[in-house]
């Protein structure tokens, strides 16, 4: 059976969407059915991520379907045959206007008990409807509802952290007083070294893995920070017109190692 | 002769003056009364309806849907059981042993103590006992 894997962090900009992106991209690429869904109401992002393929104007978005508006089937968008996408990939977007995200942000405890039991079924129809090999959720930063549905929900969760020590110590703090609560098995990512980091003072870099290391969970993968990452156009396509990209090759070096979590 | 406002009144009239006033003052004050009246009458019927309209409290966490706040601060075993049961439209004992790994004597009582507590609703099929979490939506 398949598994659903939560992309978060503790704070924001640390590349969460481009690396659960990335990591669905890297997937496909070996052959497995994989679904990515928003579940950032907060800054949606994968709906201009995916815009150059998906049909405009949106029918229902992720919000629809945990607002009951519609069926869990009709908020999955299935992408399949776009160029370079040559396995299964379905995508669920979060609605980005103003509107939906100040809706989501206003929702109750009640609703939200109800939206984690909607969750539980939409992945229980992704797994074993459909088959899917993996579901990506993207997630907001930090302690939302609707990110801690989403890892309350999976079976992995991948804490996304950069360098910098606010970030480490926030995701320090995040696993004693949050994460391990939930008794997920839990990776840790870390993004945007700086390159000159990694390259000329190795032994610093051994040191920041050193002490991510003491967090007491598996740290999956160090990418460096590539300033033509953060300038590219952020599509799902960066993998493709880039396949031999280092910031590609070490997320695929990460998707090699999810298969034996 | 027309009086300047300075000059002061004959003493009857003064009472007289002061009594009118009185009165009026009286008047505002019963008006004052009736409407505070009709206020907290209207007051406790908003309460009333807000109440019956109001979500059930998870802070209590009695006889409520759990949210991910109420589950996280659930016993550890408790809510080892009820992530287990999440991935079931209903479980009994045993099921949810085989998915947690521990003994189903624990699982069933891990379930009971959770319907108790209103998170569980719990019924038998034949010799059977399943539990499942309570619905508050619209199944699609």
């Amino acid at each position: 059976m398949g598994k659903v894997i939560s992309v978060h962090s503790s704070r924001g900009g640390t590349g969460k969407t481009i690396i659960a992106v990335s990591l669905a991209m890297a997937l496909l690429k070996k052959g497995f059915r994989v679904s990515l869904l928003d579940f950032d109401f907060r800054a949606p992002s994968l709906f201009n991520i995916f815009g150059d393929v998906v049909k405009v104007p949106v029918e229902y978005w992720i919000n629809d379907f945990l607002n009951e508006r519609c069926k869990k089937e009709q908020v999955l968008i299935d992408v399949t045959g776009s160029p370079g996408v040559d396995s299964k990939l379905l995508i669920g977007l979060a609605n980005p206007s103003v509107y939906a995200v100040q809706d989501m942000m206003a929702k109750t405890r009640g609703w939200e008990a109800s939206a984690l039991k909607k969750l539980y079924s939409l992945r229980s129809f992704l797994l074993k409807n459909l088959n899917m090999d993996y579901v990506i959720l993207d997630t907001s930063p930090g302690i939302q509802y609707s990110s801690i549905n989403a890892i309350i929900t999976s079976d992995l969760l991948i804490i996304v952290t950069t360098s910098d020590p606010l970030d480490i110590e926030g995701v320090r703090s995040m696993l004693r007083e949050f994460y391990d609560l939930f008794e997920k098995r839990t990776l840790v990512l870390l993004n945007k070294v700086f390159p000159e980091m990694e390259l000329l003072h190795e032994q610093e870099n051994t040191e920041l893995i050193k002490q991510l290391e003491t967090l007491g969970h598996p740290i999956v993968g160090a990418i460096p920070c590539y300033c033509d990452v953060l300038r590219a156009k952020r599509d799902y396509s960066f993998s493709l017109r880039n396949p031999t990209h280092p910031f590609i090759r070490k997320l695929e070096e990460v998707a090699g190692k999810l298969v034996n979590y | 002769m027309k009086r300047t406002n300075e000059e002061p009144l004959p003493r009857e009239d003064s009472h007289e003056r002061m009594k009118d006033e009185l009165r009026q003052l009286n008047l505002k004050i019963d008006s004052i009364i009736e409407l505070n009246k009709q206020m907290l009458s209207l007051q406790r019927e908003f309460l009333r309806i807000l109440d019956k309209n109001r979500e059930p409290s998870h802070s209590s966490g009695i006889g409520a849907v759990p949210d991910a706040v109420a589950l996280l601060s659930l016993p550890t075993s408790l809510r080892k059981t009820m992530f287990a049961l999440y991935k079931f439209e209903e479980a009994t004992a045993e099921d949810l042993s085989h998915e947690t790994k521990r003994l189903r004597a624990v699982e069933s009582a891990s379930a009971n103590q959770l319907a108790r507590m209103g998170y569980l609703e719990k019924k038998r099929v034949g010799r059977k006992v399943y539990f499942c979490i309570k619905n508050s939506f619209k199944e699609y």
